[in-house]
């Protein structure tokens, strides 16, 4: 028998897949042909995995520059009569919102369907923003899974209702739909291919005033139409418990939560439950049934209170007797979970819980202080590591002379580089967004007379960061840029972008500089240096601090998991570095606290080296001042 | 049919916490049995702490356990264990290796590593029963270190709790590995479950 794979026309077999790769799937039944995205956790997977399958299936699949573009891609596929699918962590979303704004204007010819994965809890991202409130401004359609299973059938069907009512729909993703995992039943794929038309209608496609005013009325026409639709669709369910004082309404993943948790209780006879999978529009007439039937209702939904308000306005709005209970019992920071549910659900219905969780939580509080600290941290052998070394020293330098109480401001950005704010480096002074970095040091230079070190990495440069430079060519903003290139977007899984010389197909392409584009984009000062050369790499980045004039330094080096693969592949050998404990100074530490690798730890009052985490990469040996490392001699 | 059996698996990246998921994952539907389950990955797991949950049954809709409801906690790393103290009651099981991976932190003096004892000790008042295992070594009679994930499946299987069949898991681990590596890694499961019996 053939193996079974996300790709396999199977339906009805069952695969046991990440919620990612449900939702790719569901696209892929939906016969979708254009997908364009760039990386973001929790989203990156779903195109990683159609991409996978792209000459397969006859799709074509990109990683965008950003996620502006990512969605223009998939709006012109749309306008074209083609499937398309924008996949965006929930801040990608920000940087598409423009041209979302006005796609929801031109409707949807082709299916097309908007990716947005949230992350309660900031897992992996810099905020919890939620959504749905950017869906509200636009009138966009959203549904939001409450399982792996229904991610994917809501993504096979997003198509097929964006082409019936014109319209884009957003699907709302979270951490714990798109990183979870489960088993999926398959469904049919569809092979139909359409041939992209581009037909000329300049009143739906060109937007000055005029169409402005005509297209809005049709949008919200097109939006009342899907609010008159949304009752009867299979993701929105009401179970009524005959006598039940008690109703639950529950968006997305918290019903999986909520059954659990009315189950734990023993209250599945005395609860009416709502599941909703349409947060916007609301299915009326299922919400205000419940509603007519309860005292009270406690909302259920991830994030903020969405759904609540809605149903709030709609109990003022008709004087209905129930008192709505959401956000006053449940949290708007992080994820929920049975747990919480069971907490609301329990006070409301006026019974215990289940179990004595004040005690495990004194357990767990009891336990804490004992725990180490054990953050995400650089890799042994990062070349961020190495830049991050050198833009302090090189900084501390030109500061040193500029007087003593002159500190270095270096703002930071989205990417492992990051990973760096933490002890012992404490490397970036703002993290705000993508590009932000330059951005945010432009300001600075204007309103600061410190040196201002801003570093971003090469898929970030391309992404967000050529903007802000220009502006510093153009503005003269006094700062010094360092495009830290490992020739990949390594944080989320190593996806190739417009440095790395190939595209999401794997197909061969232009290899970018940013050197070059800093040159045309008319910056003075540009050098390109190798970070694990140490001396010459601050020395570059000193002289950059010290021109008068926006300056570039572009510190190159690939990925050490990349660098490592390749090794293995070449079956090249990897020779560590060790400690030579009689030149050692015990008391010195500078190693471990300048560089904070992972591989050089303590044992005892001896710093050892970690051989089987060591990839040789000689930074600890450039900065020991007793020249004590050195590389462990060929047997 | 069972209902519901919840097992948490925890570790420090690199591993292969998700790898013993995925082969449980697909046991599971291989036997026909529902299964759920998550894990956070991404900035959260870059040398940090790694979880992943599997959840078998069919009561389970959520994909992570609620507070207190692990059946069996499987820990790749003693501090790791302790730090899921919360998903445990009286009726868990937790399965240990011994083998401690110190953070950097400690070597910088910002944070300390407990000993083996406290930790033990912390997790006898949460749980039912603990298994210790030294699954480096065990792993390294089977011949290669860096089987010890598939030694503490093994274990996980010695508990003889699962509702997954011992030869589907065994299929599971031969197709995910190279022919060459298959045998070590059966060995591994092999000595990992006689380890917990």
């Amino acid at each position: 028998m053939k193996r079974l794979t996300i790709s396999s026309d199977a339906p009805g077999q069952r695969l046991f897949v990440l919620g990612n790769e449900a939702i790719a799937r569901g696209a892929i039944e939906a016969g979708v042909q254009v997908a364009a995205a760039y990386p973001g956790t929790p989203s990156s997977e779903i195109t990683e995995t159609l991409a996978g399958v792209a000459r397969e299936l006859d799709m074509y699949v990109e990683w965008s520059t950003n996620e502006k573009v990512a969605f223009e891609v998939a709006l012109a596929a749309s306008i074209c009569g083609v499937r398309a699918i924008a996949s965006m962590k929930h801040v990608g979303l920000n940087v598409a919102h423009d041209p979302l704004m006005t796609a929801n204007y031109i409707g949807a010819r082709g299916g097309l369907v908007l990716l947005s994965a949230d992350d309660p809890w900031a897992w992996s991202s810099q905020n919890e923003q939620d959504n749905r409130y950017i869906a509200l401004q636009g009138y966009i359609p959203v549904l939001e899974p409450s399982s792996v299973q229904e991610a994917k059938d809501m993504m096979a069907d997003a198509f097929e209702l964006s082409e019936r009512f014109g319209q884009l729909f957003m699907v709302r993703s979270v951490t714990r739909i798109g990183h979870a995992r489960g088993d999926v039943t398959l469904g049919e794929i569809s092979g139909e291919r359409r041939k992209g038309q581009f037909v000329k209608d300049r009143t739906r496609l060109v937007y000055t005033p005029r169409e402005a005013r005509i297209n809005k009325p049709l949008m919200l026409e097109r939006f009342e139409k899907i609010r008159g639709a949304v009752d009867t669709l299979r993701y929105n369910q009401l179970k009524l418990a005959s006598g039940a004082k008690l109703g639950i309404i529950a968006c997305g993943l918290s019903y999986s939560y909520a059954l659990e948790a009315i189950k734990w209780l023993g209250l599945e006879d005395k609860v009416s439950i709502l599941k909703i999978g349409t947060p916007h529009p609301l299915p009326q007439k299922l919400v205000k049934e419940l509603l007519g039937s309860v005292e009270e209702v406690l909302v259920a939904e991830e994030l903020d209170p969405f759904v609540e308000l809605h149903i709030k306005a709609m109990v003022g709005e008709g004087n209905i007797p129930v008192k709505v209970h959401g956000k006053d019992l449940l949290p708007r920071i992080g994820e929920l979970s049975t747990r919480r549910l069971t907490e609301a659900i329990a006070k409301l219905a006026r019974v215990k819980t289940p179990l004595n969780f004040a005690s495990i939580d004194k357990l767990e509080q009891e336990t804490a202080p004992l725990l180490p600290w054990r953050p995400p941290a650089l890799c042994a052998g990062c070349p961020h590591r190495a830049s991050h070394y050198a833009i302090r020293v090189a900084s501390r330098r030109v500061a040193k002379e500029m007087g003593r109480d002159i500190e270095p401001i270096y703002p930071g950005d989205i990417g492992c580089y990051a990973l760096a704010y933490n002890p012992p480096q404490e490397a970036s002074d703002t993290i705000i967004c993508m590009g932000g970095s330059f951005g945010i040091a432009n300001g600075l230079a204007h309103v600061i007379d410190t040196p201002v070190v801003a570093h971003l990495g090469d898929s970030t440069f391309f992404h967000a960061g050529i903007p802000p430079l220009v502006n510093a060519v153009y503005n003269k903003a006094n700062i010094t840029m360092v495009v830290m290139d490992n020739s990949a977007t390594s944080m989320t899984g190593f996806q190739p972008h417009p440095g790395t010389g190939y595209t999401a197909m794997g197909e061969e392409t232009v290899r970018l500089k940013a050197e070059e584009i800093a040159k045309a984009c008319g910056v003075e000062f540009v050098e390109v240096v190798d970070p694990f050369e140490l001396k010459e790499a601050t020395n570059a980045i000193e002289k950059a601090i010290r021109f008068p004039g926006p300056a570039v330094v572009v510190s190159r080096r690939p990925c050490t998991i990349i660098e490592q693969r390749e090794k293995r592949k070449r079956q090249e050998e990897t020779i560590p570095y060790y400690v030579d404990q009689e030149k050692c100074g015990e008391k010195c530490n500078a190693c471990i606290e300048l560089l904070g690798c992972p591989a050089i730890i303590k044992e005892g009052v001896k710093t050892v080296i970690d051989s089987s985490l060591c990839t040789g990469c000689g930074l600890c040996a450039q900065v020991c001042p007793y020249q004590a490392i050195i590389p462990e001699k060929k047997q | 049919m069972m209902k519901e059996f919840n097992i948490l698996i925890t570790g420090v990246g690199g591993q292969g916490v998700i790898l013993m998921s995925e082969l449980l994952g697909k046991a599971s539907v291989a036997d026909k049995l529902r299964v759920r389950g998550s894990e956070v990955l991404g900035m959260a797991v870059r040398g940090g702490s790694v979880t992943s949950i599997i959840r078998i049954g069919e009561d389970v809709y959520g994909p992570l356990i609620p507070t207190g409801r692990c059946h069996t906690l499987v820990g790749m790393e003693p501090s790791e264990t302790l730090r899921n103290i919360s998903c445990l009651s009286k009726s868990s099981l937790v399965i240990v290796n011994t083998a401690v991976i110190v953070p950097f932190t400690v070597s910088i003096d910002k944070s300390k590593y407990p000993s083996l004892e406290q930790i033990l000790k912390q997790l006898a008042k949460a749980s039912g029963k603990i298994v210790q295992l030294d699954a480096a070594t065990i792993a390294q009679e089977a011949g290669n270190r860096l089987a010890a994930n598939i030694v503490m499946l093994g274990a996980l299987f010695g508990t003889d709790q699962l509702p997954i069949k011992i030869a589907t898991i065994k299929e599971a681990i031969e197709e995910r590995f190279p022919a060459k590596l298959a045998p070590l890694n059966i060995r591994a499961f092999d000595l990992g479950y006689d380890a917990c019996r």
